[in-house]
C-alpha cells in the first residue's frame, strides 16, 4: 500500500489538538506527524487548515443484517458509516436471527469486511437467541470477535441473568452493554412522559424506567466486581446515578446519542407527531438534555453513539403511533453535533466531543482495539477529514443507508466530514471534494 | 383575526384541514359559533337541506367504530347536499395490509374533497393530511390526541347558554389521560377565556398536567366548586383491568357525578358528557336525566357545528 501525506491540517490526536500540521501514513499505519513534512512518492492531500481526526468510532449501530436486509444490510451500513466519517461501527446483535452464536459473529465480520468501507465489529447477545434465559457461549463469541455482549433492544431480562453475565465476563471478556429500561414501565410507551405525553395523549415512558435499570446494573457491578456499559443514556436521573457510581470507584461506563444531545421532546411536539422523531429511549425534556451535556463535560458520559436504527420508508412512514422506533443518523450525526455545539454550547471544546467519538470509545472495546481512535506513531491509519466551514443540507435521498428519513432532513448544517480513510485507504469522499 | 369580512363582504376563512384547535383564535371561534347557529336553523326547517356542498364528495373514513360521530357527520354532510361515502375499516390499516398512504392516495384518486377520519393512532389525521395533495382532512378523533369537533360542539353548547364564556369555569372529571375529548376541550375552553380544572384519579391524569395550562384537583368537590360546567368524561371499564383504578364502585363513589356533587357547582351549572354515557359509573342517572343535563343538546349541537365546519373548511366560504 502506498504512502499518504496530509499537509496543512489541524491535527486532533484522539485527546487534543497538536502543533504538527502534517501526517504521514504508509501501509495502513501512521508513520509520524510533524511540521513541514515532505516525502517523495507519497500521495499528497492538502488540508488548507481543515481538521484531521482519528476515524470516528460508533459503539452502537443497527444494521438489520442478518434477516431484514431491506431495512439495511452490513454493506449499506458500512458505507453509510464511511460517508458519515465513521471508521469503526459496532453492530448490535438484535437482528433476526439474533447474533447469539459464534458463527453469526463471523458472519457479521466477513460481510462487514466485504463492503470495503467502515470496519464493522460485532456485538453478541448476552442470552441465547436473545430470549433472556441462558447465557450465550461468550468465550467462543469473544474469540470469534465479539466486542460487546448486549441484549440491546431490551434490557437483560432478569437480574439473575445480568448478575451471572457480569460474573462470567468479569474484567476478562468484552463488556456487557446494557440497554437500560424497566419493561413494566414501558408497555405501549411512545414518547417521553412529561410535556409531550400530556399534550399528545401518547403513552409516556418515564425517565424512571431508565433510572431503575441503571440502579440495578450498578448494584450488580458492586455485587460482582464486574463491569458494565450503559448505552443510550437519556435521562438526568441516570446521569446522576452513573456519576455517583464512578465516584464510588465502580467500573461503569456509558454513552449517549447524537440525537439525545441535540433534540428534546419539543421536537416531537413541533413536528406534529411525525414518526421521524419516534425513538426509544424517547427524546426527553429540555432538563434531561441539559444534564447529558453536563455529563459529557464532567466525564460521566464516556462516548457518543448514533444508535443508527434504519427502517425502509414502507415501515417508517406511518402515523406516529404505528411507526417503529428508531432514528437513522450515521450520515449526518457528526454534522448535527458540530452544528448544534457551535450554536448552543460554543464553550464546550471540540476536543471534548472528538475524544468521546474516538479514543474514549476505543478504550471500551476489547484490548485488541484499544489503540484505535488515536493518531500516533504506529497506530492504524483510520482517519477522518473535517471541514468546519462546509454547509450542506441534509438530504436522505442521497444516502448510502437504506433509511430515507431522519429528523434533520432538509436542514442546513455546518461542519461536515469530507473524507474517510480506513487503514490508509480512502473509503469515502464528499462529492464536492472531487 | 383571520376570519374576516373582506371589502366586498365575503368571508375569508384560513383553515382547511382541521387536526386540532390549537391554532384557532378566539375570534375564529366566535365567527364559527355564529355560523353554527345559522346551520342549526337549517335543522329546524321542513326541508333540512341547503346546497352549500353540492357536488362535493365527503368520505367518512372510520378505522374505529364510532356510530355516533359518523352519523353526526353524515347527517351534517347530507344537509349540506354533499355526496357521502362511508368507508369503514376494521382494525388498523396495517392489519388490512394496506398502508395509510395507499389508502389516502386511493381516496384522492377517487376524487374525495373532504375526508373525515377517525383513527386509533395519535398523529393519524396529521399524517393523512400530509399525504393528500388536494383533499382536506377533518379529524374525527386520532387516538388519545384530539377530537376537535367534539370540542367545537361543547363550546357551542356552552355559548348558547352563557353567551360570552370569558371567566366561566369548567371542571373536567374522569379519565383525562386517555381522553382526546379532554385534550381538545382544554384547548378550546381556554381559548374562549374559561378557567379549566381537571379532576379524577391521579393514575388517569397526564403527568405534568400544568403543561396543558390547567389545574388539577384530586377532590372533585373542590374541582366542581363554583363551576359553570361540569363535564364528565367516559370511563372505559378496561382501564380498571389495566389497574388504573381499583373498582367501578369506588370510582363512582369518589368521582362519579351525582346530585350531591352537582350541589358544589354554580346554580344553573350545566352537566355535560360526550357520550355514550355509563350510567352509574361517571354519571348517575339523576344527573344524566336531570334538569341541568345538556347531553342531548350536545348531540344536536354536534350536527350544527359539523355542518359549519364542513361548510367553512370544505366549501362555501372562500
Amino acid at each position: 500500500m502506498g504512502k499518504l501525506l496530509f499537509k496543512g491540517f489541524k491535527i486532533f490526536n484522539g485527546t487534543e489538538f497538536i502543533k504538527d500540521d502534517c501526517l504521514l501514513a504508509e501501509d495502513g499505519k501512521i508513520v509520524k506527524t510533524g511540521s513541514g513534512l515532505e516525502c517523495g512518492g507519497a500521495e499528497i492531500i492538502e488540508g488548507d487548515g481543515r481538521l484531521i481526526v482519528p476515524g470516528f468510532i460508533d459503539l452502537h449501530a443497527h444494521f438489520r443484517d442478518p434477516g431484514q436486509e431491506w431495512n439495511e444490510d452490513l454493506k449499506s451500513g458500512a458505507m453509510a458509516g464511511a460517508a458519515g466519517g465513521f471508521t469503526t461501527l459496532v453492530a448490535m446483535p438484535n437482528t433476526k436471527p439474533a447474533v447469539s452464536e459464534p458463527a453469526l459473529i463471523e458472519y457479521v465480520l466477513s460481510h462487514g469486511a466485504a463492503a470495503k468501507a467502515a470496519r464493522i465489529l460485532p456485538a453478541g447477545c448476552v442470552s441465547k437467541k436473545r430470549e433472556g434465559k441462558e447465557m450465550c457461549e461468550m468465550e467462543k463469541m469473544a474469540e470469534a470477535g465479539a466486542v460487546f455482549f448486549t441484549d440491546d433492544g431490551a434490557p437483560v431480562a432478569t437480574s439473575q441473568l445480568l448478575r451471572l453475565a457480569l460474573l462470567y465476563t468479569g474484567k476478562v471478556l468484552p463488556r456487557v452493554m446494557e440497554h437500560p429500561e424497566e419493561i413494566s414501565l414501558f408497555q405501549g410507551g411512545q414518547v417521553h412522559e412529561g410535556r409531550v405525553s400530556a399534550l399528545s395523549g401518547l403513552k409516556g415512558i418515564p425517565g424512571a424506567s431508565e433510572e431503575i435499570d441503571v440502579a440495578r446494573g450498578i448494584a450488580l457491578v458492586r455485587d460482582t466486581g464486574g463491569r458494565i456499559h450503559f448505552t443510550h443514556i437519556s435521562s438526568a436521573g441516570a446521569v446522576e446515578l452513573i456519576r455517583n457510581a464512578k465516584r464510588a470507584g465502580l467500573d461503569v461506563s456509558c454513552d449517549t446519542t447524537f440525537h439525545h444531545l441535540t433534540l428534546n421532546e419539543n421536537a416531537v411536539i413541533n413536528s406534529g407527531y411525525n414518526s421521524r422523531f419516534k425513538v426509544n429511549p424517547p427524546l426527553r425534556s429540555v432538563e434531561d438534555q441539559r444534564a447529558l451535556w453536563e455529563g459529557l463535560k464532567d466525564g460521566t458520559i464516556d462516548a457518543i453513539v448514533t444508535d443508527h436504527a434504519p427502517w425502509h420508508m414502507d415501515e417508517k412512514d406511518e402515523p406516529f403511533q404505528e411507526a417503529p422506533f428508531g432514528i437513522a443518523s450515521l450520515e449526518c450525526a457528526v454534522a448535527v453535533l458540530l452544528d448544534y455545539r457551535a450554536r448552543n454550547y460554543p464553550e464546550v471544546p471540540l476536543e471534548l466531543l472528538f475524544t468521546k467519538m474516538t479514543s474514549a470509545p476505543a478504550s471500551l472495546l476489547p484490548e485488541k482495539w484499544n489503540a484505535l481512535g488515536r493518531i500516533e506513531e504506529g497506530a492504524v491509519a483510520d482517519l477522518t477529514v473535517i471541514d468546519e466551514s462546509r454547509t450542506r443540507i441534509v438530504d436522505c435521498q442521497t444516502w448510502k443507508s437504506k433509511a430515507r428519513c431522519c429528523p434533520w432532513e432538509g436542514i442546513a448544517l455546518t461542519g461536515w466530514p469530507v473524507m474517510t480513510f480506513v487503514e490508509g485507504r480512502m473509503i469515502w469522499q464528499d462529492s464536492e471534494e472531487l | 383575526m383571520s376570519a374576516t369580512l373582506n371589502e366586498i363582504g365575503q368571508v375569508t376563512w384560513r383553515h382547511r384541514s382541521v387536526i386540532d384547535l390549537d391554532n384557532w383564535t378566539r375570534e375564529e371561534f366566535y365567527f364559527f359559533l355564529d355560523q353554527s347557529r345559522h346551520m342549526e336553523n337549517v335543522m329546524d326547517r321542513p326541508v333540512k337541506k341547503v346546497p352549500a356542498l353540492r357536488g362535493k364528495m365527503c368520505v367518512n373514513l372510520f378505522f374505529e367504530n364510532s356510530t355516533r360521530t359518523r352519523v353526526s357527520f353524515e347527517l351534517a354532510e347530507k344537509m349540506l347536499s354533499a355526496d357521502v361515502v362511508n368507508w369503514s375499516v376494521s382494525g388498523s390499516s396495517a392489519a388490512k395490509g394496506e398502508t395509510m398512504r395507499d389508502t389516502a392516495w386511493t381516496l384522492e384518486a377517487m376524487g374525495a374533497d373532504i375526508v373525515v377520519m377517525r383513527h386509533g393512532a395519535v398523529g393519524a389525521a396529521q399524517y393523512l393530511a400530509s399525504k393528500l395533495k388536494r383533499g382536506i382532512v377533518l379529524n374525527a378523533g386520532d387516538g388519545t390526541h384530539a377530537h376537535p369537533t367534539q370540542a367545537l360542539l361543547d363550546v357551542y353548547t356552552a355559548w348558547k347558554h352563557f353567551g360570552d364564556l370569558t371567566g366561566r369555569k369548567i371542571a373536567l372529571v374522569g379519565d383525562v389521560l386517555h381522553s382526546r375529548v379532554a385534550r381538545s376541550d382544554v384547548i378550546a375552553f381556554r381559548t374562549m377565556g374559561c378557567e379549566v380544572v381537571l379532576s379524577g384519579p391521579p393514575t388517569m391524569m397526564p403527568r405534568e398536567a400544568e403543561t396543558l395550562g390547567v389545574n388539577y384537583e384530586r377532590d372533585p368537590r373542590k374541582a366542581v366548586a363554583g363551576a359553570d360546567m361540569v363535564y364528565l368524561l367516559r370511563i372505559q371499564r378496561e382501564r380498571q383491568q389495566d389497574g388504573l383504578f381499583p373498582s367501578v364502585d369506588e370510582y363512582h363513589r369518589w368521582w362519579g357525578a351525582d346530585e350531591e356533587l352537582m350541589k358544589y357547582a354554580s346554580p344553573g351549572a350545566l352537566a355535560m358528557h360526550p357520550g355514550p354515557i355509563n350510567r352509574g359509573v361517571e354519571i348517575a342517572s339523576e344527573v344524566a336525566d336531570g334538569h341541568q343535563s345538556v347531553i342531548l343538546e350536545q348531540v344536536r349541537s354536534g350536527v350544527a357545528t359539523r355542518m359549519a365546519l364542513l361548510y367553512l373548511c370544505g366549501g362555501g366560504a372562500r
